[in-house]
């Protein structure tokens, strides 16, 4: 008399379970009511005074299932995974596509790590604390976009979105979202146009056939503020040309104390001891300016250093002003004031973006100058005062250039001669 | 449609008056997603804001299921205005639900 879905490949064993439930509904129910919702199919769940616990009745489970399949497949559709997160955001669950997010999620075991505990390359700590508080606060966050290299040295990059999820209680239970691979969407987008001109200076110095020849090795990549392209004692993997991206390279002294030694723009290249014959890093570079530059791998890179003279002539005319610009820095750090140096700071920067407007914290302005945060602070006050920049959290807008330029020690000046 | 809420309006005791009730429902099952879908469209037309409802979820509370008596899910309980009603299923009976609300009379 108790209806059940009608299944055409049931096994035994689901029909020695129907008959089980029957068995159990007879000797329970006995409120007519209650079995009129049950043949109709209105009931999920029955109470068990034995147990005490509630039993889904299989009508119910075969729903849940599948909703949840429908809601799998509904995802799979336009993601590369789906993944939940218990209330301390930290992954419960997570699938993934056979393409897609494979190198780091499959190597490591992402389940009970939180987001933040992974190896992503572009989020600073303000940015992760952003997205904690909107988290916190359970919004809904779409296409947040993290980068990451996986061990084979590729750089990849998925674009993650979720929603909070509540019990029937309104109480929080956590997030559920999706992923997706968006490395190649990104690259085909940055693919140059035909008639593309050469926005990297030391590239455009290369005669045309050795461009040409250089370009089939050369691929077009964005560099995000704060990803961090090598670090000190690790293998360089690729070298990078920047265009209007800049590269900031730094010194590490000690744990918490960096320095920074050089700014790489459209200028120059990244990755100047391959030049040299060696493969391994001594700076920090650290990407400052998001922006679009042109990257070559680096075993490929070392032969066509080999194979072209004009581009090493270009390279060590490069590293020759780079020596002499971390030569003028070292002595800038010691003799100028840190308002002085702020200044320079600023102008060089300005100078490879082509913009006014800079987006830089204290601290990491106290690492590019190598003082502490309220030398920054002070430094700032006191142009800002002077009506040379406005500061605002992390904003900061050059009002007046050419004061700039007189307040910046003469390092500015040099420096620049040496580079344009 | 118009002219049944209109009628149903007029039934009501008092407008005033606060129906609480307690909705048993089994986690996330289609027949519990109903009822709370349908319980909450009959109280935004009949109730407005004067009701108080509390939702229990028997595979969170089974004690309580148990020591309220209540045996299938999901199933709505009217606690008061008196007298107590109940009702069960997935509430796609609006009539039933009104009934048992007290917000129409035995007669349609």
């Amino acid at each position: 008399m108790i209806r059940t879905p009608p299944r055409a490949d049931a096994d035994p064993a689901s029909v020695d379970a129907m008959q089980a439930f029957q068995d159990l509904i007879r000797r329970l129910v006995k409120d007519a009511s209650e079995l009129r919702a049950i043949e109709a199919g209105e009931v999920d769940a029955i109470m068990d005074p034995v147990s005490g616990k509630a039993i889904l009745l299989p009508t119910a489970q075969a729903g849940l299932r599948e909703s949840e399949a429908r809601l799998r497949s509904l995802l799979a559709l336009n993601s590369d995974g789906d993944w939940e997160q218990d209330e301390h955001y930290c992954f419960t669950s997570y699938t993934h596509a056979a393409i897609g997010i494979t190198p780091i999620f499959d190597g490591e075991d992402i389940v009970g790590k939180t987001l933040w505990a992974l190896p992503f390359n572009n989020m600073s700590k303000a940015d992760w604390r952003a997205h904690r508080n909107r988290l916190e606060h359970r919004a809904t966050f779409r296409d947040l976009e993290l980068r990451y290299v996986d061990r084979a040295g590729e750089a990849h990059e998925i674009s993650v979105s979720g929603e909070p999820v509540f019990d029937v209680r309104g109480k929080f239970a956590g997030y559920r979202g999706v992923m997706q691979d968006i490395t190649a969407r990104r690259h085909a987008k940055q693919l140059p146009k035909s008639g593309h001109t050469v926005a990297n200076n030391l590239l455009a110095a290369l005669p045309s056939e050795h461009y040409q020849r250089l370009l089939a090795g050369l691929e077009p990549v964005t560099l995000t503020y704060g990803e961090v392209l090598y670090e000190p004692g690790q293998r360089i993997g690729h070298v990078y040309f920047p265009e209007d991206s800049f590269v900031s390279l730094l010194t590490q002294v000690e744990v918490n104390h960096s320095l920074e030694v050089g700014l790489v723009g459209r200028e120059g290249m990244v990755g100047i001891p391959l030049a040299l014959g060696a493969d391994i890093s001594t700076n920090r570079a650290l990407v400052q300016g998001t922006g679009t530059a042109m990257r070559m791998e680096a075993t490929r890179f070392s032969q066509e250093f080999l194979q072209s003279v004009p581009l090493q002539r270009e390279l060590y005319r490069f590293i020759h002003v780079r020596m002499a610009q971390v030569a003028q820095t070292a002595a800038c750090n010691h003799f100028h004031r840190v308002e002085a140096r702020l200044a320079r700071w600023l102008l060089m920067t300005r100078d490879r973006t082509s913009s006014n407007d800079l987006y830089l914290t204290q601290e990491f302005l106290a690492d590019m100058l190598g003082v502490r945060r309220a030398g920054v602070t002070v430094a700032a006050k006191s142009l800002q005062k002077r009506k040379l920049i406005r500061y605002r959290r992390g904003h900061i807008n050059i009002l007046n250039r050419r004061g700039l330029e007189a307040a910046a020690c003469v390092c500015y000046q040099i420096i620049k001669k040496m580079r344009f | 449609m118009q002219t049944k809420r209109k009628k149903a309006k007029k039934s009501v005791p008092a407008a005033t008056t606060v129906v609480v009730m307690r909705l048993y429902i089994a986690g996330s099952a289609p027949n519990s997603a109903r009822a709370i879908a349908n319980l909450e469209s009959i109280c935004k037309r009949y109730l407005k804001s004067n009701y108080e409802l509390e939702i229990v979820d028997v595979f969170e509370e089974p004690q309580r299921a148990l020591a309220e008596g209540v045996l299938v899910t999901p199933s709505l309980t009217k606690l008061s205005p008196i007298p107590a009603s109940k009702v069960v299923g997935n509430l796609s009976d609006e009539n039933a639900v009104l009934l048992a609300l007290g917000l129409k009379g035995k007669k349609k």
